[in-house]
């Protein structure tokens, strides 16, 4: 256990002087403080469409660095041979792997408080509206652990792909898994829907992650939505989610355990 | 690695638990409770717009297009709207202001030249209010607004305005004034008692309000209500509807009886290729009477009598309605019991194609629509009037008493062509007679009773007629 977070406190360490994250970061900082100016536009939804962008402004950065930061873990680490003076040590591949997860997610949780913080102090000023800051602040928490999937995709991808393929493969499937739930329900509901189609559809939305599970700012938005078990859903979800980064992480393992480095 | 098949044994089985925990627990309660509506993903957009609307920046980008939206409306141009309109209210199906607005543009702001509103649109307006109502059943505001559209802008099927208004009352959030338009509705939908017993469960919780919070509104609201009482009452007593719900009626005088003979003829002439006049008679002497026409395909589907089956249209959010139909509606304004207008619908191919060979001017009056001092007479269900040529009772449910008629028309008459090229075509009920004729006339006409002054006007001081119509 020591072994896992002395890497991953090392790897908050990197991130943190990482200057590409670092100006993400800021860009993001300031888009967060500039939306009440934007929201303006929207006539007599300025609040739900604030809401909605500072969403949108954590969630897209938040994936951004999530998968910046991941793709390049490894391989760097390979290219560097740094590896080498780690792994002569007492420490397994596995808790290299571990380690370094930890340390990313950290660092994106860390990351991702900086910008939470500071949408909510924003809307604070622009709205007043001091009831709303908790219903705004769930939906980061779900982020977190829907980045912390997306992080468990680009890792178990570095395991065996290059940082540019990686790059693309954790950006495709973030956004398939995005709308995997829409997209299903459309076909669903469609009733010229061929039922091959439907199977299909079907089976996609239980293999691929599906991080649609994690919008969950319907309520959040629009105050008449009420909601039986709210606490319930965000335990599956909660729950779903370190299934699949179980899932990942173990796959991720045992080929990084085969890997020649 | 020694325990690797463990290892994979416990991915596999954790990839089977979040396959089950996704579709099983997650994905249901996701599509009830955090979809953002029906429409998810929406068709239509550009692909930056797309791209953002997977992201998750709906709203935003919706208050945008709707800022769009609002600039084509400033300048007029309302086609541009449409689509707008349909991208805005599927990117943020929660967006009430938008179904409301659309609804509005959809069903009144397509017109022609003469400002008839283009029916075709109407099964897109109703359909586009329905959808609202599925996406946001938490307010009462797009159950009010499907009401009233049927209330006022179809103004032929009340079940349909009393049913959406129920539901629109059934929901917390209406304000105690929106609930009003109910008693209106249930009266045209001939049921006076219901609205009467309605304005009681009214005005027992106004008391109520107003006694928890005596101020200006919550008074208004009750002064309003007692007034609706009042009005109703007297109303029912003059026009023997509590005498008929008691068995009395035919015993006593009441101002529904006899029934009054309205005496409707028409005439139609093709002055100029789609350019019509129908003039008639009508022998209403006050003024309010509007006398539907309609010019259709005859074969138009879904087509009933002075009207259409607009529900069983209204499946789906069609923006662009069938181009190869032709459906005119308007309202003939009786005055000194005649009218006569004139029909231009050579301005606009588009609304008025004549791609069919065969049409049908129909008239139609339904008593329920009537405004109050002609309903007077008539009554609620027209008990009080009657027509000895085109009174029907099986035109609409449950034996409504309603005028009607109609006249077929050809293209070819319509469109002077062929072998009515360069002639006037002139088409007439049977028992058309010019009003020039009613000239001097005054003992066949209506005498409606006041609620104010039950003195029966004299029949000398009826006005003649000048025979020119409006």
């Amino acid at each position: 256990m020591q072994a896992i977070w002395a890497i991953a406190s090392s790897t908050v360490g990197e991130a943190v002087r990482r200057k590409v994250l670092l100006v993400i970061l800021l860009i993001a900082l300031l888009l967060l403080s500039i939306i009440p100016a934007l929201s303006i536009l929207s006539v007599r939804t300025e609040t739900s469409a604030t809401i909605s962008t500072i969403f949108f402004v954590i969630r897209f950065t938040s994936a951004l660095i999530a998968i910046i930061l991941t793709i390049y873990m490894i391989p760097n680490e390979i290219e560097r041979r740094t590896i080498y003076t780690i792994l002569s040590k007492p420490v397994q591949r596995w808790q290299f792997l571990l380690g370094k997860y930890f340390g990313a997610v950290l660092s994106l949780a860390m990351m991702m408080a900086i910008m939470t913080v500071l949408a909510l102090v924003m809307f604070y000023f622009n709205h007043r509206d001091a009831g709303k800051l908790a219903d705004i602040a769930r939906q980061p928490v779900l982020y977190l652990v829907e980045m912390s999937l997306l992080t468990a995709i680009a890792m178990f991808f570095s395991t065996f792909v290059a940082p540019l393929v990686n790059f693309f493969l954790s950006v495709g499937f973030w956004l398939v898994g995005t709308v995997l739930n829409p997209l299903y329900d459309s076909f669903a509901q469609n009733p010229q829907s061929q039922p091959a189609f439907k199977l299909m559809a079907k089976f996609i939305l239980n293999v691929l992650p599906n991080f649609a599970n994690y919008d969950v700012k319907n309520p959040i938005l629009h105050p008449g939505v009420i909601i039986q078990n709210e606490a319930s859903y965000y335990i599956k979800t909660v729950g779903y989610g370190f299934l699949y980064i179980a899932v990942l992480l173990i796959l991720g393992i045992v080929i990084f355990d085969r890997r020649e480095v | 690695m020694k325990n690797k098949n463990t290892l994979l044994g416990v991915a596999a089985a954790a990839f089977l638990g979040q396959a089950f925990l996704n579709t099983a627990e997650i994905h249901p309660q996701w599509t009830k409770d955090y979809s953002l509506g029906k429409t998810s993903l929406a068709s239509g957009l550009g692909a930056d717009q797309a791209f953002l609307e997977l992201l998750g920046f709906r709203e935003f980008l919706a208050g945008m297009l709707w800022v769009r939206g609002d600039t084509f409306f400033e300048t007029g141009n309302y086609d541009a709207v449409l689509p707008i309109i349909r991208l805005v209210t599927m990117l943020d199906p929660k967006n009430v202001d938008v179904y409301t607005t659309g609804m509005w543009h959809i069903g009144y702001n397509f017109t022609d030249q003469e400002q008839r509103s283009d029916r075709r649109y109407l099964p897109t307006a109703l359909a586009l209010g329905k959808e609202g109502c599925a996406n946001n059943p938490e307010t009462y505001e797009l159950f009010y607004e499907e009401g009233w559209l049927w209330y006022h802008k179809i103004d032929d099927d009340y079940p349909q305005a009393v049913s959406w208004l129920t539901k629109a009352n059934n929901h917390a959030d209406i304000p105690p004034a929106r609930k009003n338009l109910m008693r209106n509705a249930l009266e045209r939908d001939g049921k006076p008692k219901e609205a009467l017993d309605y304005l009681y469960t009214l005005l027992d919780q106004a008391e109520k309000d107003y006694r928890n919070d005596p101020f200006y509104q919550t008074n208004n609201n009750l002064q309003t209500i007692k007034g609706n009482i009042d009005t109703s009452v007297i109303r029912m007593i003059q026009r023997g509807n509590i005498a008929q719900e008691n068995g009395w009626y035919a015993t006593g005088d009441y101002d529904t009886k006899p029934p009054f003979d309205v005496g409707f003829s028409a005439k139609v002439t093709v002055l100029e290729p789609k350019i019509l006049k129908i003039e008639g008679t009508w022998n209403v002497l006050p003024v309010g009477t509007r006398i539907r026409v309609i010019l259709r395909d005859a074969d138009l589907p879904n087509a009933i009598p002075g009207s259409m089956n607009w529900d069983a249209m209204a499946t789906d959010v069609n923006l662009d309605p069938p181009r190869d139909e032709t459906y005119m509606q308007d309202q003939l304004f009786v005055r000194n019991r005649h009218f006569s207008k004139r029909i231009d619908m050579s301005k606009d191919i588009t609304m008025y194609p004549f791609a069919k060979d065969k049409y049908l001017i129909e008239f139609y009056y339904n008593p329920r629509s009537a405004p109050p001092h002609i309903q007077d007479k008539f009554g609620w269900n027209g008990e009080g009037m009657t027509d000895k040529n085109f009174m029907v009772s099986n035109a609409r449910p449950d034996n409504e008493r309603v005028m009607y008629t109609s006249i077929e028309i050809s293209k070819d008459q319509l469109l002077q062509e062929g072998q009515f090229a360069g002639r006037p075509v002139v088409l007439k009920t049977k028992n058309y007679r010019d009003s020039s004729d009613l000239r001097g006339s005054n003992d066949d006409v209506i005498m409606v009773p006041s609620l104010r002054n039950t003195q029966k006007p004299a029949a000398s001081a009826a006005p003649a007629t000048n025979g020119k119509g409006q």
